[in-house]
């Protein structure tokens, strides 16, 4: 279910460009919550699945830039549902402890490529202050052009879904929950 | 050719654009789709907005307009409204036909001869059974309204609901089709048609489902969005039902337009369970 300030739509309620997105047995609060703007929920989950979803960057970079700035952002949702997504794209439950501002980065993640990449991150996505000139030079070290600007709209369209799940106020899933609380990490 | 007008030369959408310009009316229909009742929310649509959905509709390649509600005619624009919008389609307006008096009915007389068709509804021959499904006086009120519309010029068709058209007496119906005729209305502009199990009916039990797989896509445009069919925004329990939404976006035309021939895919014209009222 969505939060307080949005019915979800059900099932039964799915508008018809809603429905591809329904799956059976239920489907996701962002999903159940954009299906009151169809028009909006058929461009939104595909922009989605193409910047969020599997790409040329590894699903580990990936959930490195969703989790950190879903953490910056302090977005209950998205840090929950992309705690449970970390651990299946390879992380640890110490790196997503340290992503989740809960341990060291510098302990949980030794290696230079991923540790400017989180230095981008918290530069892009954590303060309203303007990128500091200059900030993400390091980072061509270790990404091409193309990378840069996949991994920083990455972290912009996550700081948009970010907004939009705390403002609304949508709630993980019971089964991201479970997860997680089998894993020590609510 | 559009892939809208294509869609629409094809019959894969209806060649009518329907508008809801209210849900509120005068009467309280046990089977009424929107819930409409007098006192219920009424959701307008500005005779600027429908003159302007009507202008692009014609452009989009429909070729005719449908204004339902709701009672349309409790809209003292309206009547103004049928002319100007008979300057650019044909348009059929439905109308429970109990208004058609006084002032209201003086109103009506420049709309005679203009491409312009009032379907009334009309349910039975006798007054008690048409009565308890659609209020007391109704009867009367109607069978007094068709003559004086046709006199001034105006089409009528009357539509006739029915809780279930295949097994309703055809002695009954024999009685209602010559009351038709007789108050001057062919058999060509009499349609019969099952109670649709939307709104009221729904929480009645009443009537034979209807989703998007048995309704003939018919774009609607509403004062809440835009939908897939006149028998789309309906209202249950005060809920307005969004299983036949098809955007929220009702200007530019185009964008609800071009949305339902996606929503449609490959869906061939005439798909054999649809129930074929339009």
């Amino acid at each position: 279910m969505a939060g307080v300030l949005v019915t979800p739509v059900e099932p039964a309620q799915a508008p018809l460009l809603a429905r591809p997105h329904y799956r059976e047995g239920g489907t996701s609060p962002l999903v159940s919550s954009l299906a009151h703007v169809p028009e909006a929920l058929e461009v939104t989950m595909p922009f989605i699945a193409t910047v969020l979803g599997p790409s040329a960057i590894a699903a580990r970079t990936k959930e490195l830039v969703i989790l950190r700035t879903s953490a910056r952002l302090e977005c209950s949702y998205c840090v929950q549902t992309h705690s449970s997504v970390a651990l299946d794209s390879g992380l640890s439950v110490a790196e997503v402890r340290a992503l989740r501002g809960e341990e060291s980065l510098e302990e949980a993640f030794p290696a230079e490529d991923e540790r400017m990449l989180l230095g981008w991150v918290d530069a892009v996505a954590g303060t309203v202050d303007p990128v500091p000139a200059g900030a993400g030079v390091e980072l061509r070290e270790h990404f091409s052009e193309p990378e840069v600007v996949e991994l920083t709209l990455l972290c912009a369209a996550t700081v948009m879904l970010n907004r939009y799940c705390t403002a609304l106020e949508l709630p993980a899933s019971p089964a991201t929950l479970q997860r997680l609380a089998a894993e020590g990490l609510l | 050719m559009s892939a809208v007008a294509e869609a629409i030369a094809e019959g894969r959408v209806g060649e009518r654009l329907w508008l809801y310009p209210n849900y509120h009316c005068n009467l309280r229909c046990t089977y009424c789709l929107t819930e409409s009742a007098p006192g219920v929310p009424r959701r307008l649509l500005e005779p600027e907005t429908i003159l302007e959905r009507a202008h692009e509709a014609r452009a989009l390649g429909f070729t005719g307009v449908g204004i339902t509600g709701g009672e349309p005619f409790l809209l003292d624009w309206l009547p103004e409204l049928l002319a100007e919008l008979a300057q650019i389609l044909p348009v059929i307006v439905l109308s429970n036909a109990t208004l058609f008096t006084g002032r209201r009915l003086a109103a009506l007389e420049p709309l005679g001869g203009l491409p312009i068709h009032i379907q009334i509804s009309l349910d039975s021959a006798e007054p008690d059974a048409n009565d308890e499904m659609r209020g007391s006086g109704n009867f009367a009120e109607v069978v007094a309204a068709i003559p004086e519309l046709l006199r001034r010029g105006i089409g009528v068709r009357v539509a006739t609901t029915l809780e279930d058209p295949a097994s309703h007496d055809p002695a009954e119906l024999d009685r209602l089709c010559e009351l038709h005729r007789s108050l001057g209305v062919g058999d060509e502009d009499h349609v019969v048609r099952p109670v649709i199990r939307r709104g009221r009916a729904a929480a009645g039990g009443m009537g034979v489902p209807a989703g998007a797989d048995e309704l003939d896509p018919e774009l609607t445009i509403t004062a809440d969005g835009a939908f897939a069919s006149p028998f789309g925004p309906t209202v249950r329990a005060g809920a307005l039902d969004t299983d036949l939404l098809v955007t929220r976006t009702t200007s530019p035309l185009a964008v609800p337009a071009g949305a339902l021939v996606r929503a449609l895919g490959g869906r061939a014209a005439g798909h054999d369970a649809r129930l074929g009222i339009r």
